[in-house]
């Protein structure tokens, strides 16, 4: 009877698991693919991206970047020019592919990026300029056709009747090395193979490994590695490790999956209240078992029976841990860099969830990579058992109460968020018995255990104070006590804000300069990295001086938001969208993501200089 | 903390933050998913393509509301577009069935008078087919379709009011359930 009570129990638990998180990601699919079934279009000036120049004197080169899921006809382009005096020769068309249609037959299509050549006769020298007029015609994989597009662009010939830069009606002229837009950029990438696109996210993946959206995992995962079990050799830290990235990574690429096909705000979807909400309780829940607060007491004879599975890596921890990973996918959500956006971009335009997904989850390992280590060595440094092991298991379970906090902190007013830190440290702190005398002949190792006690202690009621007074800024908790206003704080950079799309548009029909739109969100960690270290940035002020700066606070995530967002085809914060005096955006030269001072520095340099080419 | 509980413990923890995650990202998807999409037809832009007079294949002029009254499928489509081509026999066989209880298609081609009647024939099109020019594309871009794609299709009720936008091939399962309640 015992015995077959073990076995029961020992075999549904695994299997119990297995289910939740089959349901779980079926729910997460389900619920992004259910939405699927109308397509998301691009208007077909983003579809097919025209611009023109003049290569030399007797050629104009058009340029068409193709979307990915998107084609155009071979048979369906026209060209013509204007002034009469300016007479355009044979169109060089490359090979396309052929396209079987069942109505059609054979027709030959473009994909990617397409360069036109058309040879150009000038019968009249004197003639300074002219007008390229263009016309395509192209499909959606998704099973729609647009309208044959028109599309003109003006050339200018310079005195000496040499090659001159053009300026297009769209697109962008660039010299040197073009900055590209992060995430057409990325998107482009998929054009390799399959193995080159998924290797090269798993690099990017790599280097996303040690930004602010991966650090917070590893005290989780060490705690979840501490708390688990008893005898945590370095196999079996690495395999754990192993399961919670693997968790993390599946959870990362479903949801990315999904939130390129519905187009919805993947951040958003991942920061809402309920999902952080609930993360949060079971770290709270956890950290306090952790901390011996309570144990969930079995049955005498139920301990004993399972005593002995325990030590073995078995089902139930195994799908804790991957669980652990699953849920720990929203803490990397916010993180819309330049490769998650890419990635989102292509699927959403071509629909490819097997190359898409893969992509993500290549990244997701990557980002991954740190944690393994981290794994490894922590069943190679923990202790064994013993009161040592006790000591650790309550660090941990102080940090994931922290981790705690985090985690809901977008969620919080500041004063809140820094009064839970105070009650944190401060009763840590006590524990610490940073307050008790020490004993004549104490240890170095009470006396170091003191001595943070102390230090908590004090970082606690410094928290306390600046909640109570006021204080806006983490960081500087005390600063709302500083007399007299000492200049110590950088000058705020002067967003003005803007809040729907009507908005925007006249702000920027207003402007007359060059306008550069940030969108912002208070759970967006680049955005604030951006703030904080390069819009303060001495060189990026300065090229300020001559931008309207416009920023959307898309936080609360309205049905404004989302429609702003929609419209420049972004999937949250961070991104910076630049727009010329004439109001039109400056494709190809947004920002996606942190960019050091220098870097942002040139990118504006770039949108100045557009301006001039423009004005001309 | 002894051990044999923590297992369970972990599990039952596991448990209810997984199913409380996929139930809050659930509903959010929900939520948004009332949100997103495109801009709603401009009620202003469909009044006035459905009031626009526009060449039809005897060479007169029609107006769509012409056949107010009717429950109307009015399909923006033409010859060199594949998808649109697909769907227009399906067009065909409904009206036959269902045109004697009210269902009135419209075909609107984007397309030249010559080249829409040699398809008519071709594919027996026994609904009226108006040709439209830049003023339609332009009315049909502020009624749901931005992009401006083919095939479009806008589904009006007895009153004229909008009842449903589709963009892409449609279905004859999604058009039957779309248009069955309001005959």
């Amino acid at each position: 009877m015992k015995d077959r009570t073990h076995q029961r129990v020992g075999r549904l638990r695994p299997f119990v698991g297995r289910w939740q998180l089959f349901c779980l990601l079926v729910l997460l699919l389900g619920a992004g693919l259910a939405r699927a079934a109308e397509p998301d279009l691009l208007e077909p000036e983003k579809a097919f991206r025209f611009s023109a120049r003049l290569k030399d004197p007797g050629t104009v080169e058009i340029t068409y970047q193709i979307a990915p899921g998107y084609y155009l006809y071979r048979k369906q382009f026209k060209f013509s020019a204007s002034p009469a005096e300016a007479r355009l020769g044979e169109p060089k068309l490359p090979a396309g592919k052929m396209k079987h249609d069942e109505f059609f037959g054979d027709v030959e299509t473009y994909r990617g990026d397409l360069v036109i050549l058309v040879p150009l006769e000038r019968a009249d020298p004197g003639v300074a300029a002219m007008t390229l007029t263009a016309v395509s015609q192209g499909c959606a994989d998704a099973g729609v056709c647009y309208i044959p597009q028109e599309q003109k662009a003006r050339l200018q010939f310079t005195a000496a009747g040499s090659a001159a830069a053009a300026a297009p009606s769209r697109g962008l002229e660039r010299d040197g090395a073009p900055p590209g837009a992060d995430d057409a950029r990325i998107a482009s990438v998929f054009a390799g193979g399959f193995w080159a696109t998924v290797t090269k996210f798993f690099g990017a993946g790599l280097l996303l490994a040690f930004t602010p959206c991966v650090l917070p995992m590893v005290p989780i995962l060490s705690g979840v590695i501490v708390g688990g079990g008893r005898h945590v050799t370095r196999m079996r830290g690495f395999l754990l490790a192993a399961i919670y990235v693997a968790g993390m990574a599946l959870t990362y690429a479903a949801a990315g999956v999904a939130a390129g096909l519905s187009g919805a705000m993947l951040s958003a979807a991942l920061q809402n209240p309920w999902v952080l909400g609930s993360f949060a309780a079971l770290f709270v829940v956890l950290a306090l078992s952790m901390l011996g607060l309570y144990d969930f007491q079995l049955p005498v004879a139920l301990q004993s029976r399972l005593a002995d599975a325990s030590n073995r890596l078995h089902g139930g921890q195994a799908a804790g841990v991957f669980t652990m990973g699953v849920l720990s996918a929203l803490i990397v959500g916010p993180c819309v860099a330049a490769p998650l956006a890419g990635a989102l971009l292509y699927i959403s335009l071509s629909r490819d969830v097997v190359l898409g997904g893969s992509a993500l989850f290549a990244m997701a390992l990557g980002m991954g990579v740190p944690l393994l280590v981290v794994g490894a060595s922590a069943g190679a440094l923990l202790p064994k058992t013993g009161a040592w092991m006790e000591s650790v298991k309550r660090f941990f379970g102080v940090v994931l109460l922290g981790m705690a906090i985090y985690i809901v902190s977008p969620l919080l007013p500041v004063a809140v968020h820094m009064g839970a830190w105070a009650v944190l440290l401060i009763v840590t702190a006590v524990f610490l018995r940073a307050i008790d005398p020490l004993p004549a002949g104490a240890h170095g190792f009470e006396r170091f255990s003191k001595g943070v006690g102390v230090l908590a202690l004090v970082v606690g009621i410094a928290f306390a104070i600046g909640a109570l007074s006021g204080s806006r800024d983490l960081l500087q908790p005390l600063a709302g006590l500083r007399t007299g206003g000492g200049a110590t704080q950088p000058a705020e950079t002067p967003f003005q804000r803007v809040a729907s799309l009507a908005e925007l548009e006249a702000r920027v029909a207003a402007a007359g300069r060059p306008v550069m739109l940030d969108f912002y969100a208070d759970w967006c960690v680049s955005c604030k990295e951006m703030e904080r270290f390069t819009f303060t940035d001495e060189r990026v002020r300065q090229r300020f001086g001559s931008i309207v700066l416009l920023q959307a606070d898309v936080t609360a995530n309205s049905p404004e938001h989302a429609a702003l967002l929609k419209r420049f085809r972004l999937f949250g914060p961070p991104g910076i969208v630049f727009f010329d005096a004439a109001g039109r955006e400056i494709e190809g030269l947004r920002v996606i993501g942190f960019q050091p001072a220098e870097k942002f520095a040139a990118v504006l340099d770039e949108v100045l200089r557009y301006q001039r080419t423009a004005a001309q | 903390m002894p051990d044999p509980g923590s297992r369970r413990r972990w599990l039952a923890l596991a448990a209810a933050g997984g199913l409380a995650a996929a139930a809050g990202y659930g509903v959010n998807l929900w939520w948004e998913s009332r949100q997103a999409g495109d801009p709603p037809p401009n009620a202003a832009a469909v009044q006035a393509l459905l009031a626009a007079p526009l060449r039809d294949m005897q060479g007169g002029t029609k107006a769509i509301e012409t056949w107010r009254g009717k429950v109307l499928v009015v399909n923006f489509w033409a010859t060199w577009c594949a998808p649109c081509r697909q769907e227009i026999p399906e067009f065909v066989r409904m009206q036959e069935r269902d045109g004697a209880r009210g269902l009135q298609f419209v075909g609107i081609a984007l397309d030249q008078p010559q080249a829409v009647g040699e398809f008519a024939r071709e594919f027996g099109i026994n609904y009226p087919l108006l040709i439209g020019g830049l003023e339609t594309m332009a009315l049909m871009r502020e009624s749901g379709n931005r992009a401006g794609v083919l095939p479009f299709t806008l589904i009006l009720d007895r009153q004229g009011r909008v009842a449903k936008t589709h963009r892409g091939v449609l279905k004859e399962a999604a058009l039957q359930t779309a248009i069955q309640p309001l005959l």
